[in-house]
Formats: C-alpha cells, structure tokens, sequence
C-alpha cells in the first residue's frame, strides 16, 4: 500500500527564511533643517563633514548649498583608534588631525560623533570645530543622553531637509559617554545653543551657532 | 579509431584552462576608435595629455590633462597626479587633485585620496573618498587649475615589457619633448 508522503520526513529540511534585513531607520529631524537654513544664508558656505561620505548627501548639499564640502571621516579614525586599543590617544590625535584653518568653515555636521568619544578626547575636538567655525556658521551634533554599550555606528544619509536615514555598520563596543547639556555647552566654548531638541530616541540634537 | 593522437585543431575551444598570452605588438598604448587605452602595465612620470576620450589601467603620476575630454581610470589605474577633464570617472586608485568641468564620477570600487571640484560629483556606495568637494558656481573652469601638478616633468612612458613602443603619435596620448629619456622602471 502506498503512503503518500511517506519519505517526506527523509528529505532535507528547508532553510527558514533569512530574516529580513533591518530597515533603514527614517528619523525626522527638527533641527536639521535649521542647520540648512543657516549655511544656505552664507554665501558660497563651506561645510565640514565629520561622518564617513555619503554620494547622495554630496549631491544634496552641492544641490541645495552650492557647497564647498570637506569630508573628513573621523569615525573610521575612532574606530581605528579602538581596534588598536588606543582610544586614549585620541585626545592627543585630534589635536593635529584636521586641517581646516580657524575661521574657514560656514557649517559643521558631526552628526553623533561624540558618542564614541571619551570627555578629553571631546574637548579637544570641540575646541578645535568652535574656532574651524566662521562667524555666523553652524554646527551640528546629536548626543545621546543613556549610557549604553554602543555596538553600530550610524552612516547618516539626508533624505530632505527634515528626514534622515540611518544606516548601521558595526562598531567596536564602547559605552556611550552621556554628557550632560551644560558640558556640551562648555565643550563648545564660544559658541551658542540657537536650538536644542530631545528626541523620543533620547538623544539630544543640538544645533550651535558662532556669534 | 578515437585518434588519440590527433592534434588540436587551431581555434577550436578546448575545455582546460585558458592562459592569455601577451599580444605580439608589444604596445600597451592602443587606440581603438577615439578611446585611447593606457594598458595595466605601463607607468607613466610626467604630464600626460590627450584631444581624445583616455582609458588609464596602468600607473602615472605627475599631471594627467584632457580638457575636452572623458577619463576613466579603470579599475587596476593607480594615479598619482593632479587630474584635468571634461569629465572622470574613478574605478581605481587616485592620489592628487581631480578638476572637471562638467562631471566627477567615483564608482563603488574606486578611491580618491584628493580635491574634487566640479559642478556635478557622484560618489557610490562602498566608494573611498577623503578630502574636499568644490560645486560651487565656477568650480572645474579652467582658471581653477592654477593648483596644477607639482611635478610637470617631461613626459617619459615606461612599459615593463622590453622594445615596447611608448606613446602612439596617433593617438595625440603625451607630448614628449623628444630629449625624454625612457627610464625603465618594473611594473606590476
């Protein structure tokens, strides 16, 4: 007698499907927008970006700001920096890393950067961007506000002025360095807090401007 | 009855591996339609010129100019030079300034440790880039080349494979002083 299916059980089970790839976060941004409208006021503004590059964020600001761009990824010096065990001497390497001469930068995007920095580090960084800044420039920064092991960094891509998509890529671990508001504030001696909105992601973004 | 010992009949494909052997004219610059190509064995110091599209595989270092026309560095160019085109497209490497008048393209697989300025950049995903983006009004015209080369020797075309014939006057590729001494150097 036959038995439908008998050997069913023989065969090689299927593998479950992959699970989907995490969708690329949207975030809306309220202050973003504000940092735009400030650069676009400059004109032929140069910016400052401290994230690793992105073609469509080229495209969107050379579009939008008929912008001067400096890209200088110092998330992959961090990360560098931590895979030797080094994260100490960041400090000491952000003091002569970049380039740019006081006064020469209209707009600074250091998106969430100083997550990943201990205070030293942070405070030779922001010394260095507040004097980079041009009077009337802007910069812009979001701080996480819990301490956390941070395991991804975040590859910002502008989707509009409002609306931002972040990308992950693995990151050695770290814990979140939460600084409070009058820290950052002091970080950035010399510079003003023309906004500041904490997000329901708790993470605080803050858009500075030089007076 | 199976003819074992019969010969392989020439241009028939076999199944075994393929081995490329090098072409009997012993150029790597060759011209084919209005693209010229520069082959991955050729190094090239000094300043390299063309009035035609140019397709770099090899190495250069100095000053790459071709104001009127498209560059591509394909991916196995290594450039080390200050760059000048109607428009360049970067598959490989390129150390040095890059100034085009209409477009800069840096595909996936491509890396530019340098300056662009241009009205239009593209830069893919998965694309190195470190330095900085001029698309301001003006940026790529010529007045901007004024940060030219740093290294505007005369041109001398090397090929690692010996009596290889340099650059092709047909193809309008360089304009060597003929003073140029041909200093053999070993390539990839």
């Amino acid at each position: 007698m036959l038995k439908w299916g008998s050997r069913r059980a023989d065969l090689p089970q299927a593998a479950p499907p992959a699970p989907p790839a995490p969708a690329d976060a949207i975030v809306t941004s309220k202050v973003f927008p504000h940092f735009l409208a400030a650069v676009a006021h400059q004109a032929a503004p140069t910016l400052l970006d401290l994230g690793p590059v992105v073609g469509s964020n080229v495209s969107f600001f050379g579009e939008r700001l008929a912008c001067k761009l400096h890209v200088e990824d110092l998330y992959s010096d961090v990360e560098a920096h931590a895979r030797r065990g080094e994260r100490a001497a960041l400090a000491g390497f952000f003091a002569t890393r970049l380039r740019q001469a006081p006064d020469s930068i209209d707009g600074i995007l250091c998106w969430d950067l100083f997550d990943f920095l201990d205070r030293q580090a942070g405070l030779v960084l922001a010394a260095r961007l507040a004097g980079m800044l041009r009077k009337g420039g802007a910069l812009y920064g979001s701080f996480g506000t819990t301490a956390v092991e941070l395991k991804q960094y975040t590859k910002t891509v502008v989707v509009a002025a409002e609306s931002l998509r972040h990308r992950m890529s693995p990151a050695t671990p770290v814990m979140r360095t939460v600084l409070l508001t009058r820290d950052i504030i002091k970080m950035f001696d010399g510079l003003i807090v023309a906004e500041s909105v904490l997000l329901k992601s708790s993470t605080r973004e803050t858009l500075f401007r030089r007076p | 009855m199976w003819k074992r010992d019969e010969a392989v009949k020439p241009g028939v494909p076999t199944d075994g591996p393929r081995v490329e052997t090098p072409r009997s004219s012993g150029s790597d610059m060759v011209n084919t339609g209005s693209v010229g190509t520069i082959g991955k064995s050729v190094v090239i110091k000094g300043e390299l010129s063309a009035s035609e599209d140019l397709t770099i595989e090899g190495q250069v270092e100095g000053k790459v100019e071709l104001k009127q026309n498209i560059l591509t560095i394909g991916a196995n160019g290594r450039i080390k030079a200050s760059v000048f085109a109607k428009a360049v497209i970067v598959q490989g490497e390129v150390h040095g300034n890059i100034t085009a008048t209409e477009k800069v393209d840096i595909r996936d697989a491509g890396s530019v440790d340098g300056d662009l300025a241009a009205p239009r950049v593209a830069i893919a995903d998965g694309a190195h880039f470190r330095g900085s983006i001029d698309m301001q009004a003006g940026a790529g015209k010529p007045a901007d080349s004024k940060a030219s080369g740093d290294a505007a020797r005369p041109v001398v075309a090397e090929s690692a494979k010996p009596g290889a014939s340099t650059a092709a006057p047909a193809t309008g590729m360089a304009s060597a002083p003929a003073a140029a001494v041909p200093s053999h150097t070993p390539s990839r």
